[in-house]
């Protein structure tokens, strides 16, 4: 199989969930492959190795409706300097909401870079719930629609596809209350001082 | 409370009213978010990073106009209000609620606000439209009450701020 390049797009990009999820699309690519950190890489070095790939893809999470900072200075890099190859862009992105739905303006925005650009969009898969369905029940859900994805790289054959937890929306705020009491809990700070409603120890007059 | 963001230095006059103040990003040092979670679950309602940011967000909060000046780069914002929107998560909880049948975060104290986006740059109808559709998911997690996007090419950025800002002195 051909090697696939995989960019990860995430602020925390050493220890994301896009890295995991990476990870696993990689596990599922079983081909050739390498990855390269957006907030790290350097732009020259990412559009040095987009010459070498027909397959790209980017993986982050959603940030203010929209694509995070490593991603768009990454698009606004290689718009400056563009590779001669045009390779096919697919995307993984995930939202801690619990509808891809939400992702989906910023698949949109690769979308269009890649209009820009003259690239092939590839398939994309939108993940909801996308913060913590890796350490659920519905991890196994989040896996399989990642084969999926990475089955129709493979055969140039771009679907829209999505993934979240089968839940009410009830049941995911119970759990997601749940998730982020704990994560407090790790930092020593109780659920009622996470739901301050003080800004800079203020609140507006 | 009325604040403008812009991503060019502008030349305007906002006379002596301490309620209208002007953020020019190009000129401030502000890194961009490393999503930590620091905000919601360690200093909750302050960022971790101390830089020209924890001026801006609480501004934000209390403001009942905004004025957001920016390049559109891909549908979106460009870098310099992008990286400050990011920053401006510690307005809100990490806690989730339902807002129109969506899940969204809890907002802390930030007040409903009325605002307008001079978007300026972009290339065609289909860039445009991807703006607009950004700015409307924005809108439920800003705290947006009313929008308007005030599509514009780069030379009339002033006028079209200064036309705004004309309307706020008089209001």
């Amino acid at each position: 199989m051909e090697k696939i390049l995989i960019l990860n797009g995430s602020p925390r990009a050493p220890r994301s969930n896009s890295k995991r999820y990476g990870a696993l699309f990689d596990r599922a690519w079983g081909g050739e492959s390498e990855t390269m950190d957006l907030l790290r890489a350097d732009p020259g070095a990412v559009a040095e190795r987009l010459e070498t790939v027909s397959r790209v893809l980017l993986v982050f999470p959603l940030y203010a409706d929209a694509v995070p900072v490593p991603v768009l200075r990454t698009f606004q890099a290689l718009e400056e300097r563009p590779p001669k190859n045009r390779p096919t862009l697919s995307v993984l992105v995930n939202c801690g909401f619990l509808e891809p739905e939400q992702c989906d303006v910023a698949v949109d925005m690769a979308a269009l870079f890649c209009k820009q650009m003259g690239w092939p969009m590839g398939s994309v898969l939108e993940i909801g719930s996308g913060e913590a369905i890796l350490d659920s029940p519905f991890r196994f859900l989040a896996a399989w629609k990642i084969k999926a994805l990475a089955r129709a790289v493979a055969a140039d054959r771009p679907r829209r596809l999505k993934a979240a937890m089968p839940v009410s929306k009830a049941f995911f705020l119970k759990a997601s209350t749940r998730y982020w009491l704990a994560y407090g809990a790790r930092h020593g700070v109780t659920g009622e001082e996470m739901a301050t409603m003080e800004i800079e120890g203020q609140r507006p007059s | 409370m009325k604040t403008i963001l812009t991503d060019r230095p502008l030349s305007l006059d906002l006379g002596d009213r301490e309620d209208l103040v002007c953020f020019d990003l190009s000129r401030m040092r502000i890194a961009p978010c490393v999503g930590c979670f620091g905000c919601w679950t360690r200093t909750p309602g302050s960022c971790v990073i101390r830089d020209d940011a924890v001026k801006v967000y609480p501004r934000l909060a209390e403001s009942d106009t905004v004025l957001y000046v920016s390049r559109v780069r891909y549908g979106g914002y460009d870098l310099p209000v992008k990286i400050m929107l990011d920053r401006a998560i510690p307005v809100q909880q990490a806690f989730i609620r339902l807002l129109d049948g969506e899940t969204h975060h809890v907002q802390r104290s930030v007040v409903p606000k009325r605002a307008v986006i001079v978007a300026y740059g972009a290339r065609d109808r289909e860039e445009e439209d991807l703006f607009r559709r950004l700015v409307a998911r924005n809108a439920k997690n800003m705290s947006f009450a009313h929008y308007e996007i005030r599509f514009t090419g780069e030379e009339q950025v002033e006028a079209a701020v200064r036309q705004e800002v004309e309307a706020w002195k008089r209001s």
